[in-house]
């Protein structure tokens, strides 16, 4: 017998208006805090999101280009402005190797100081970070995303496999390990997969509410029952409960404090990050967890200075691959108890499966995180949300998790 | 008014790669030659690998390829894990077939690890986490992974 | 805190060949890891986090740091990977520096990692992708993919070079010669270095105008080879260096200030490359380092380098547009023993790039061997003392660049950032 999660996806519109419980008044941030153990705080003082498609009809140099002046325009900045630029993406989703030569002129990197980070895009956004941090920059522009319409995702993922072993047998591919990954969890905490179906219904229902969510994501009806006849991907998993990559781009920019309060009134501090990785072999790794999003949440939060993440943070913004992947990251950064759903809003753009831009979906959800804090979340803003958190991953399994904390409403 | 114009130029290039597998993998390789299970173990720890690994992950150590560390392990195991998909995932593309192949985490006995291979002969109602199984040969032994065809229900369990 | 200074702690590598049959990836990698760990007198616990990078390309593996995650000491650790090409390993190297002095609480003592395996697969493919797409364009006029591979094969880093070289001979007067001897210094220092790849101790310059030409004015005997290997680096915090080395060695300025890529008017470039030994990218890199870490003149102030040259007129030019010799007098400074190990400005004493190239570390071994340098420790130490050494690399089709300097000096503090 399954234990019943508790009945968290909302039925009608407004969809993720959740009642926001009382909180303890919380002391104004005011200057850097200098205390051990914290990060200076560094700015997101722009961003800009191309909508994703499942074929966006422009190549992705034009993409880069629109989301880093995209990026440069919604903070009113010029390229000339810009000190650094970190690209994320990857060669083989781009089909050719240094997949950063060439978008060169169209990301305004010529003659910056630039680099690539090769993972997802909010592993870029760390570089970009410490780029900030170390005085040497003050305006950072962190980009990236790919084109899932050009190249075979899953493919790709079988090329991380041990070639000496793993994938000589082509069985292990991110889907297969998303099997082995839900029917660990369900088995571990007894889940039942409606349960499971729940999340994909109500992040495919937010999706709705996400004027940047694919619109083949978007379903405001869409039932527990649909997403179980959805067909299989790699059971236990069906085909509506898989974040489906598809095409886009995305920018942030990055300042350190004393810019970023020049630059724009409503800055969003990022005040703690945390990342880790876990091992290669599923077979030596409880799948039911995750080790990395523990290891990576605990660094982000002495940081940050968090010590009751229920109570502490208003909004998660997830990248879930898998519906069930959504409840095991929840557990393992501590917003819920483990085999239950989270007792704080967690993706209310949809996550990842409102879009999975290979590269660019934890970069959008820093992005995500941003709108929350500054209010313009619009249909799916969570109300006086003031602290949240973003989450990227790569790997089978979410073999690697980075976390962020980001706080602002400051005037 | 602009004509939009789309052309489309196609083209295969072949890019073939060969892996080195190191010497330990090499024992794992030679004892599918001769159809046995070839294992490593960890001098520190006592952990058994299978393939055998140069390091012990645990301890951050090299583990001496000796006589010694390696172990003869039985061609059986306990299904820790499994999966199932009419999706088949090559080099080359993904493509979704008729038939569904279910996928085994398959922890050899004796040893500390598991290996992902089919599960065979069976179906996936009738299987279940825990349930023995035992190799299955491909009918010519090379001396490769491909020698493992996959694991079936262990007899008499 | 923030914008700390950063010190090399220590560095290593494997054995570097043609084809290290002997090892698959992960040992490789964890050849130098082992290597650079003891020469940093310190064991994997006090690595705080990971920067790994390669040029995924050549093995035909995606994001291989995932499956070499416990060879590499990574487990449950943080793990940044970075990639860009022939710069691969300045790249990390600069992102080692990055992930120090950003003060992350928690994050002082950083191990960075580059490696390849260039005999898993076929290097002039691996080059080529740079631009498959682009080129495809040709199969429109008639041309097969597979002409299209041979064309571009000659037209990627070696057709590059070339162009490169003829624009420098125009300029320069260089002569054949002189790029024959950059070639014979080096594999002589790679003789003397254990690492290397290519030991040639009895070349001479007869013997490499000797081969046949492969893209004029470059010979075969000139080329650069394709190499397996890693090298690892320990980058820390000032205060921490003294538990890893009696040197430690300050990185004192970073730059990676990228150019327009070659193809003219494509995807935004403009004005194109109409001299591809010009160099934009890396004159600036250059002032952007040398202004962080306070040298005004690097000619006299700069006493060793390691430049990123998989080719010999390549050497002659990086020292030029790095500030190091006048235009069109690099090719003198060979012929009158100046960068020769015991010259006044030693360059390449390892061997440089033209003797070893496994792509991902190569970049990192520039940057680990100048450190060494400044310890007192590389193989083929040079006789005067280096205060102050630069690593340089060079990639992407022809547009990236990174510099890092450093000294046994801290920094003076740089308000650039304000």
């Amino acid at each position: 017998m399954g234990k019943k999660l508790s009945a968290k996806s909302p039925a009608t519109k407004p969809v993720v208006k959740q009642e926001m419980k009382q909180k303890p008044a919380r002391q104004q941030a005011t200057q850097a805090s200098k205390k051990e153990g914290t990060m200076e705080r560094v700015g997101i003082v722009g961003y800009c999101q191309i909508k994703p498609s499942l074929d966006l009809q422009m190549d992705r140099y034009e993409a880069a280009f629109k989301a880093v002046r995209g990026a440069l325009d919604s903070a009113n900045l010029k390229r000339k402005d810009l000190t650094s630029v970190i690209s994320a993406t990857n060669d083989y989703y781009d089909g050719r190797t240094i997949s950063n030569c060439f978008t060169v002129e169209p990301s305004g990197s010529y003659l910056k100081d630039e680099s690539k980070v090769e993972m997802d895009g909010a592993y870029a956004v760390l570089y970009g970070m410490m780029r900030v941090l170390s005085g040497n920059h003050k305006l950072v522009a962190v980009w990236g995303g790919s084109m899932a319409s050009g190249f075979p995702y899953e493919v790709t993922t079988l090329l991380t496999t041990d070639p000496t072993f793993d994938r000589t047998k082509e069985l292990l591919n991110i889907m297969t390990a998303g099997g082995f990954q839900m029917r660990a969890y369900m088995e571990k905490f007894g889940i039942s997969a409606e349960d499971i179906a729940n999340i994909a219904v109500k992040n495919r229902k937010n999706a709705a509410n996400n004027e940047f969510a694919l619109p083949e994501s978007q379903d405001a009806d869409i039932t527990v029952e649909k997403v179980l006849e959805s067909g299989v991907l790699s059971s236990p998993v069906t085909e509506l409960m898989y974040s489906r990559p598809c095409d886009g781009m995305a920018c942030v920019l990055l300042a350190p404090e004393k810019q970023a309060l020049k630059i724009t009134n409503s800055p969003v501090w990022i005040t703690g990050v945390g990342y880790s990785q876990e091992q290669y072999y599923l077979g030596e790794r409880d799948l039911s967890k995750s080790l990395s999003m523990e290891n990576a949440a605990k660094m982000a939060f002495k940081t940050a200075g968090i010590t009751n993440p229920k109570k502490e943070i208003d909004v998660a913004e997830l990248f879930e691959h898998f519906a069930h992947e959504e409840l095991i990251l929840s557990n393992a950064i501590g917003i819920s108890e483990p085999g239950s759903q989270s007792e704080i809003p967690v993706n209310p753009s949809g996550g990842a499966m409102s879009g999975n831009v290979l590269c660019a979906t934890g970069l959008v959800r820093i992005i995500e995180c941003a709108k929350q804090i500054k209010n313009e979340a619009k249909d799916h803003q969570i109300s006086g949300a003031k602290r949240a958190l973003a989450s990227g991953q790569i790997g089978f399994c979410a073999q690697n998790n980075i976390l962020y904390v980001l706080e602002g409403g400051e005037k | 008014m602009v004509r939009k114009q789309i052309e489309i130029a196609e083209g295969i290039v072949r890019a073939d790669y060969e892996y080195w597998v190191g010497k330990y993998m090499d024992k794992f390789y030679e004892g599918l030659e001769s159809q046995k299970f070839i294992g490593i173990k960890c001098p520190t720890c006592n952990k058994v690998y299978f393939p055998p690994r140069k390091v012990c992950g645990d301890c951050f150590k090299t583990i001496p390829l000796e006589d010694a560390n390696l172990v003869d392990l039985a061609t059986t195991g306990t299904l820790i894990n499994f999966t199932a998909t009419n999706y088949a995932v090559s080099e080359r593309r993904k493509k979704k077939s008729e038939k569904t192949t279910i996928i085994g985490l398959i922890k050899i006995d004796g040893s500390d690890t598991a290996i992902i291979t089919p599960v065979l002969e069976t179906q996936e109602s009738d299987i279940n986490i825990g349930m023995k199984v035992e190799v299955v040969w491909d009918k010519k032994p090379v001396g490769s992974p491909d020698d493992i065809k996959g694991f079936k229900p262990a007899g008499g369990t | 805190m923030a914008g700390r200074q950063v010190a090399i702690g220590g560095a290593g590598f494997s054995a570097h060949a043609s084809k290290r049959s002997d090892v698959n990836m992960p040992e490789l990698v964890h050849e130098a890891v082992e290597d650079c760990l003891k020469n940093a007198n310190c064991d994997i616990n006090s690595i705080d986090s990971i920067v790994f990078g390669n040029m995924p390309s050549f093995e035909g593996v995606n994001y291989p740091e995932l499956w070499m995650t416990d060879e590499i000491g990574a487990r449950n650790k943080p793990l940044l990977r970075v990639t860009t090409g022939g710069t691969t390993g300045g790249s990390i190297g600069i992102a080692g520096y990055y992930n120090v002095t950003a003060g992350l609480p928690g994050i002082d003592t950083v191990l960075v990692i580059g490696f390849e395996q260039q005999s898993c697969g076929d290097t002039s493919i691996g080059l080529a992708s740079v631009a498959y797409a682009e080129v495809s364009a040709y199969t429109k006029f008639g041309w097969s993919m597979e002409k299209n591979s041979k064309f571009f094969g000659a037209g990627a880093a070696i057709g590059i070079a070339s162009y490169q070289a003829i624009n420098y001979i125009k300029r320069s007067g260089a002569t054949e010669e002189d790029l024959a001897r950059v070639v014979v210094q080096n594999r002589h220092n790679a003789a003397k270095t254990w690492w290397t790849h290519l030991k040639m101790p009895d070349l001479t310059i007869e013997e490499i105008l000797d081969t046949p030409y492969i893209s004029y004015p470059l010979r075969y005997g000139m080329v650069t080879p394709a190499s397996d290997g890693a090298c690892a680096m320990l980058f820390t915090t000032e205060e921490k260096a003294k538990d890893f080395t009696d040197v430690p060695v300050y990185v004192n300025g970073v730059s990676s200030v990228s150019n327009e890529n070659a193809a003219m008017g494509y995807a935004g470039s403009g004005t194109g490359q109409l001299d591809p030994c010009e160099q934009i990218g890396a004159v600036e890199s250059a002032k952007l380092a040398y202004s962080q870490a306070g040298i005004s003149f690097p000619e006299k102030e700069i006493d060793y380098i390691e430049v990123y040259s998989p080719f010999p007129n390549q050497e002659l030019q990086w020292l030029e547009r790095l500030g190091l010799f006048e235009e069109n007098t690099a090719h003198l400074r060979y012929r009158d023993g100046t960068t020769a190990p015991n010259g006044e400005l030693p360059v390449n004493c390892s061997g440089g790039v033209n003797s070893t190239n496994a792509i991902g570390a190569s970049g990192l071994e520039r940057i680990a061997e100048s450190a060494l340098q400044i310890m007192g420790k590389a193989s083929n130490q040079v006789p005067r003392t280096v205060h102050t050494a630069i690593g340089h690399s060079w990639g992407g089709t022809i547009n990236l660049v990174t510099l890092m300097v450093m000294s046994d000096q801290q920094k003076r503090k740089w308000k650039g950032g304000e």
